[in-house]
């Protein structure tokens, strides 16, 4: 009995951080994106500076009427939200925020992570699918073009880590963690962050979701709650690379009084890669498709692998 | 085609909801209007100069970032409708999902406006679609944007939605259906020589 | 015995590619306004691009024949939105010159500065939201905080923000307000000293030139042929600008050599040349705003206007005007009767010329290309449509 307790808090746990911190980036996106462009942002929803903005967009969305085309495929179109959701879900039950404090301690983490991720873009695929909207489809299929290229590089960056501390496990790698690989494993970290943010679709790499080109790409004729639902994928999925991130490159945990505040140097750390990626956007147009293509296979791609030779020859040199 | 939809319904929360709820309802709909801007003449840089830094409607959870109809929930009309626009109007309303709102913005949209004698303008969108709000001006200040977004917002936190009250509304406008092919059909054909 | 075929493969039979007809528009994020694009795409190449226009079209020049000389103006600035009051301007000299009228020399300077604050006005509105076409959401803020700049001494001068109304057929409705010339002064200069921030986001941006440069190049054999002028036919290398071809208002002595006015032309016709183009006729126009501020404040008071009869007709006859409008050639052709209202006024428009060269730019470019063609032509719906 006191283990399935056990599963029920911890499984409540990753719940209430899964709805708790996409909220935060996203009020974070709204305020910082204000206030970089002169502006104040939300103001009034909730009194102190709008603080509850993104819970009234919420609010709201439960009561919008859920429309399903009449050209889509109705069942995928209703399960294409879904997906996204619970892949990044699965997602942030393994990130460890303490040396014992992680929903799922499994051996092999960092896989599990990298497995479960890329499940989220198929949602998107299957929403560009079955909408019965050309928008849509061309979003899906950009989407799907993109995913095939970015996830070579980011499981050659996470394959580099995983050398370096000779183990799969997110804890393990952030014991493994020592200050020389903020140099050593940069430029992993930097392939990492493009190539996360990539597969996000997050600004410049949102081109399957272009609005001023595919309106809203995939998400073109989703309404009300499962609109919301992508919303807060996509936030999730900050979420998620930013954490994963943190605890690959940064040592999670590591810090002063790292026995007391752990885990708030995991988010402040999250929180950091949080807001390069939300910066991303405010700053910089989008690229094209073929551009995206070029900057993973001749860009990234050697960038990851100079990183496993670089990985390899400090690890064989250092044992 | 043309589909014979039925009316849009409330969602089942809002009908059942008890005062307490209904009041958090609304506040949720008065904060997060999700705003489509329908911009067609003059009046739309006007609204984009609203929800630029000066005036920044986003202050009043108006949330300019809904390119398409579908995730809107309030449609801002901006300019002259014309009788060619008014089935793309019609059926970018048809596709927003309830509840919704519409402010007409600027004169043009209201009665016709300066075009109120033109044989090619529709004089005044509430022909075709039930508005909630006017703001008159040619074009408008930003400010009467603000002020037309704080009445609505007043009316929405008053409001009590109900399948009645959704009838009486788009009833009278049921029968103003555009159809797909009424969109997007092609130039006419040149005549031919010699005809 | 009948022989059964099975075909394995993908699709029905062989692999079968259609071509799918997209219809961007009338009201699609990228065609601000109601512009509506019928493309035929290949995957993501457009093999085919039909601009459709009419959406807007709002019969100006019908109404033009029941409005009288007055209340003209109210329409004349209405179909380029962003140009109110450069079109008021041609419309008041192609009424003056018909009447044989001798505008008050304040009155002309004092419309010389108005007409290159608004073409300050427009070129900003465009450089803020080519950008957003392609992504890039914060170069608007910075543009419209100019905008705002400029459209404050504007609004100062004639009560309006965007439809100015402040020509009248013999010159100007009021004269300068007190102080008014200091004000504009400082907004000059501050617009001036805040432009390297929008340069830096925009031309500054390797994104952003990666996008554009090399896109939709537009040769000027294509821009001579579909009568493309302004902005975009100079980015092709097409050396042309009534300001200085066709002298009007005070332009003769700004272009005069010595004169602060230039022509900024480019050669290369892509989308990067036409926002070059754009970006320096922004600063070209403050330094020419700069001089009429001078120039008016070295002159003595006097009329703006003339006294005009009670009921203003034109004589009979006909005659064209053409002004450098923002965005290219913006040509009034009156046909009087010797009535009180015009028998025609027909409107030969920049922007329907840009756009009609679309169908010619587009094809063989990728969709995501399409966006940036689009924006780079710097078009008005109004103008194109009337």
């Amino acid at each position: 009995m006191s283990t399935f307790g056990e599963v029920v808090l911890r499984s409540l746990c990753v719940l209430i951080a899964f709805l708790v911190l996409p909220l935060l980036v996203g009020q974070t996106e709204h305020k910082l994106m204000a206030h970089m462009q002169g502006r104040l942002g939300p103001m009034y929803a909730g009194g102190f500076h709008g603080w509850a903005q993104l819970v009234a967009d919420g609010v709201k969305f439960t009561q919008k009427e859920d429309i399903v085309p009449l050209a889509a495929d109705k069942p995928v179109f209703r399960l294409a939200p879904a997906l996204g959701i619970v892949s990044y879900l699965l997602a942030l039950a393994v990130i460890p925020f303490g040396p014992h404090l992680v929903a799922a301690g499994i051996t092999g983490s960092l896989l599990w992570v990298l497995a479960v991720g890329a499940i989220g873009t198929v949602g998107t695929l299957m929403a560009g699918w079955s909408s019965g909207n050309k928008y849509a489809l061309i979003g899906g299929l950009r989407s799907a073009a993109q995913l095939v290229s970015y996830e070579v590089p980011l499981i050659l960056a996470a394959a580099s880590f995983a050398m370096a501390a000779g183990s799969f496990s997110l804890v393990s790698i952030a014991h493994a963690w020592t200050p020389w690989w903020l140099l050593w494993q940069l430029p992993g970290a930097i392939v990492f962050l493009v190539a996360g943010t990539a597969e996000l679709q997050r600004p410049p790499f949102d081109m399957p979701v272009a609005d001023s080109e595919l309106v809203m790409g995939p998400w073109t004729e989703y309404t009300g709650l499962r609109f919301a639902l992508f919303l807060l994928a996509e936030y999730a999925g900050i979420v998620v690379v930013s954490l994963v991130l943190a605890v690959l490159y940064l040592g999670g945990w590591t810090g002063p009084f790292d026995h007391q505040i752990g885990p708030f140097w995991v988010l402040l750390k999250g929180f950091f890669f949080a807001v390069i990626i939300l910066w991303m956007r405010m700053s910089w147009p989008r690229l094209r498709e073929d551009q995206l293509q070029r900057v993973a296979w001749l860009g990234l791609v050697p960038l990851a692998l100079l990183q496993i030779v670089l990985t390899a020859a400090g690890v064989v040199l250092t044992t | 085609m043309t589909t014979d939809l039925p009316l849009p319904r409330v969602g089942p929360a809002q009908v059942a909801a008890p005062k307490p709820m209904r009041l958090v309802l609304n506040w949720g709909r008065r904060y997060s209007l999700w705003v489509f801007n329908f911009g067609l003449a003059c009046c739309a840089i006007e609204f984009i100069a609203a929800s630029m830094a000066r005036h920044d409607f986003i202050r009043l959870g108006v949330i300019p970032f809904a390119p398409g109809p579908r995730q809107a929930d309030l449609m801002v009309v901006s300019g002259t409708v014309t009788d060619k626009m008014a089935p793309a109007i019609r059926r970018l309303y048809d596709q927003m999902p309830e509840p919704k709102y519409v402010i007409s913005f600027g004169a043009c949209s209201n009665s016709g406006g300066p075009y109120w004698d033109s044989y090619c303008v529709t004089k005044g969108v509430d022909q075709l679609i039930p508005v909630d709000v006017y703001v008159p001006g040619c074009p408008p200040r930003p400010e009467a944007l603000l002020q037309g977004i704080l009445t609505l917002q007043d009316r929405i936190a008053s409001e009590r939605p109900s399948h009645a009250s959704l009838r009486e509304k788009l009833g009278p406008y049921a029968g103003r259906r555009a159809s797909a092919a009424e969109v997007s059909r092609p130039l006419v054909a040149p005549p031919e020589a010699g005809t | 015995m009948t022989t059964r075929e099975l075909t394995v493969g993908v699709g029905a039979g062989e692999l079968a590619t259609a071509d799918m007809v997209l219809n961007i528009g009338p009201q699609h994020p990228a065609t601000h306004g109601v512009l509506r694009l019928r493309v035929t795409l290949d995957g993501e190449r457009i093999s085919r691009a039909e601009p459709i226009v009419g959406y807007m079209h709002r019969g100006a020049e019908k109404l033009f024949e029941v409005r009288d000389y007055r209340q003209i103006m109210v329409l004349a600035n209405r179909h380029d939105w962003l140009s109110a009051f450069s079109s008021e301007v041609g419309l008041a000299l192609t009424v003056e010159r018909m009447l044989g009228m001798e505008v008050p020399v304040r009155a002309t300077w004092t419309r010389t500065l108005l007409s290159e604050l608004n073409r300050v006005l427009n070129h900003l509105m465009f450089l803020g939201s080519y950008p957003l076409e392609l992504g890039a959401i914060t170069p608007i803020f910075y543009s419209f905080r100019e905008r705002e700049e400029l459209q404050t001494v504007m609004e100062e001068i004639s009560g309006g923000r965007m439809h100015y109304m402040f020509n009248r057929v013999g010159g100007l409705r009021e004269d300068i307000p007190a102080g008014w010339l200091q004000r504009v002064q400082a907004a000059i200069d501050g617009v001036r000293a805040r432009m390297p921030e929008l340069e830096s986001l925009l031309v500054g941006n390797e994104i952003l030139q990666a996008r554009t440069r090399g896109v939709g190049v537009l040769t000027a054999e294509a821009v001579a042929s579909y009568g493309v002028s302004g902005p975009i036919a100079r980015a092709s290398g097409l050396d042309v600008d009534l300001r200085r071809d066709q002298p009007y208002l005070a332009y003769d002595e700004l272009f005069a050599p010595g004169g602060p006015g230039r022509v900024v032309t480019r050669q290369a016709g892509d989308c990067l040349a036409r926002l070059e183009v754009l970006l320096e006729q922004t600063h070209v126009g403050l330094d020419l705003a700069q001089a009429c501020v001078e120039r008016l404040l070295a002159m003595p008071a006097g009329p703006v206007n003339l006294k005009l009869p009670k009921v203003l007709k034109v004589p009979e006859g006909s005659d064209y005007v053409a002004t450098e409008n923002p965005l290219g050639f913006n040509g009034y052709y009156l046909v009087s009767r010797g009535d009180k209202t015009p028998w025609r006024l027909a409107l030969r428009s920049a922007s329907f010329n840009n756009v009609a060269v679309l169908a010619e730019l587009l094809p063989g470019n990728l969709l995501a290309d399409m966006v940036a063609i689009l924006g780079s032509m710097f078009f008005v719906v109004g103008d194109i449509d009337k």
